[in-house]
């Protein structure tokens, strides 16, 4: 009983308390294959902590849309992260595992972050959710058809039900592959990554995120950023543990859950690294190749359903 | 070796003419023509150990030679000599391009072709994902603009009819092998001699520019 207990507090703070790291490990690579010592990886804890501790300055134009955003997006993100498989995929906390339910609350977040931009009436606020809700209504068709390739494998659409079983064990590997590579490019879309977008610029021609965000200050910023991070280690744990699904705890036992936490680390550390690999190694695409990039995510879990027969 | 590990070969060899039809770069479709031909040349040795014929040994080593390091050693040469970093822009745009991929993809999976994939039953899906591999790489002629990508597209059209040939159990003598071989390494050797000099006259390898013929 006390194990269940400690594992339902573990799937619900897991994201909001790890996702800062993941955002310092991925700085801290990109600092050293830039030949720079970069802040510690601690770093994001420290920045949130600062901007929890700072005043906001809100536009008199600012309606509750803009003061309600940063709640609303964290909210979401937090909800997310307790139902997903983390370490143990028989922990459902909030029944609310599935896919489509999954695809559909992040895109609140999504909604009412690009409300938020546009909301203060400012040229980059408009032009960040304009680019924004492009990339995300090209970027949802990969998303859905990716994790529903996994579902049509595993016969469920429960993200739980799909993390028990392994795809490749099922002799499914070409479209599991295909569906992961989607994955991999809605996940770098999705959580403004390059090539979509470059999260440490601020520069007018190539933001979009950030521009969305750039009025806020304070503890508001502090939530966007914290969501931002949140949205990330989601997309994370959604690609390793439902094609990587090995590892998970599969039964409430202290040991289990203990090995499962390792390797979800190790699972996480590693996509970590892989995109600030790519971070470092290729360059932003123009705005107006990124929907090929997301068409080949689409067309890639099409093929993948296609194969699956 | 297993049938996941052919099957994963397989799958290697439809990637890859995934990513020709991808890349811009001349240099990246090589490399991945390099890869599809290790992929053959790992199916050939497979044939090898199940059926013992040292002639499958004689001829994998000479599609090791031509295919894997001849080809694109030649290629790559070819690229260096004439700085052609990004190949020739295709026929369809991306989006187009990637919905034909799909669409190819579902025709060689679907019944119509079930005469052809259900030579040997056991192996239905791997021929299936063969013949789709030979639809992409004809695709892959037709699409491209640039000669080297059609030249590369030639040469993958072929390495997918020999992975038809070996899931589908078809014979194949040695002689005619070698032959296809040596057809091939006279045709690489001609092919970047006509390049080069294409490329000197027109100082393009983009198809559409070569419409009027030079003085």
């Amino acid at each position: 009983m006390e194990i269940d207990i400690i594992v339902w507090i573990l799937q619900i703070i897991l994201v909001p308390v790890t996702a800062p790291l993941c955002v310092g490990i991925i700085r801290k690579i990109k600092a050293k294959l830039q030949n720079r010592r970069g802040a510690g990886i601690f770093q994001p804890y420290r920045d949130l902590w600062k901007l929890f501790h700072k005043d906001e300055v809100i536009s008199k134009d600012a309606s509750w849309i803009f003061r309600c955003a940063p709640y609303i997006v964290f909210t979401v993100t937090i909800v997310v992260g307790a139902s997903i498989p983390l370490f143990a995929s028989y922990s459902d906390v909030t029944g609310s595992g599935n896919l489509l339910v999954i695809i559909y609350t992040l895109a609140i977040g999504t909604f009412f972050l690009a409300l938020a931009g546009i909301d203060i009436g400012g040229a980059f606020g408009g032009f960040g959710s304009s680019r924004e809700m492009t990339m995300a209504a090209l970027a949802e068709g990969g998303f859905i058809f990716s994790l529903l390739t996994v579902g049509i494998i595993s016969g469920s659409t429960d993200l739980f039900a799909i993390s028990q079983n392994g795809l490749i064990q099922q002799g499914y590997l070409l479209p599991s592959t295909l569906a992961f590579l989607g994955l991999c490019i809605v996940l770098l879309a999705e959580t403004a990554r390059f090539p979509f977008d470059n999260p440490a610029t601020h520069l007018e021609l190539t933001m979009i995120h950030e521009a969305m965000i750039l009025e806020y200050s304070g503890k508001k910023l502090a939530l966007m950023e914290w969501a931002s991070a949140n949205k990330l280690l989601i997309f994370i744990a959604l690609a390793s543990n439902l094609f990587f699904p090995f590892g998970l705890a599969q039964h409430a036992d202290s040991g289990a859950v203990l090995v499962a936490l390792a390797v979800f680390a190790v699972k996480t550390i590693i996509f970590c690294l892989v995109i600030a690999l790519l971070e470092s190694f290729i360059a932003k695409f123009r705005f107006f190749r990124l929907p090929d990039l997301l068409m080949i995510a689409f067309i890639f879990n099409v093929v993948a359903i296609i194969l699956i027969h | 070796m297993s049938t996941l590990f052919l099957q994963f070969l397989l799958q290697i060899i439809f990637l890859t003419i995934v990513f020709l039809h991808i890349t811009k770069k001349n240099l990246d479709a090589i490399f991945a023509y390099g890869i599809q031909s290790l992929a053959i040349l790992i199916l050939l040795i497979n044939s090898f150990f199940e059926t013992g014929d040292i002639s499958l040994l004689f001829i994998a080593l000479l599609v090791c030679i031509v295919k894997v390091i001849l080809a694109p050693g030649f290629f790559a040469q070819l690229i260096k000599k004439n700085e052609l970093i990004f190949s020739a822009s295709t026929y369809l745009n991306m989006p187009l391009t990637l919905v034909v991929l799909a669409t190819l993809t579902a025709m060689a999976h679907s019944y119509r072709f079930s005469p052809i994939t259900n030579i040997i039953p056991a192996n239905e899906t791997l021929l299936s994902l063969a013949l789709s591999t030979m639809f992409l790489s004809l695709f892959l002629i037709v699409n491209r603009k640039g000669a080297l990508s059609q030249i590369i597209g030639i040469l993958s059209l072929e390495n997918s009819i020999v992975a038809f040939a070996i899931f589908a159990g078809l014979e194949q003598s040695l002689g005619l092998q070698i032959g296809i071989l040596f057809d091939i390494s006279i045709w690489l050797i001609i092919a970047t001699v006509f390049i080069s000099m294409i490329y000197k006259q027109f100082g393009s390898l983009d198809v559409t520019d070569m419409k009027k013929l030079k003085e």
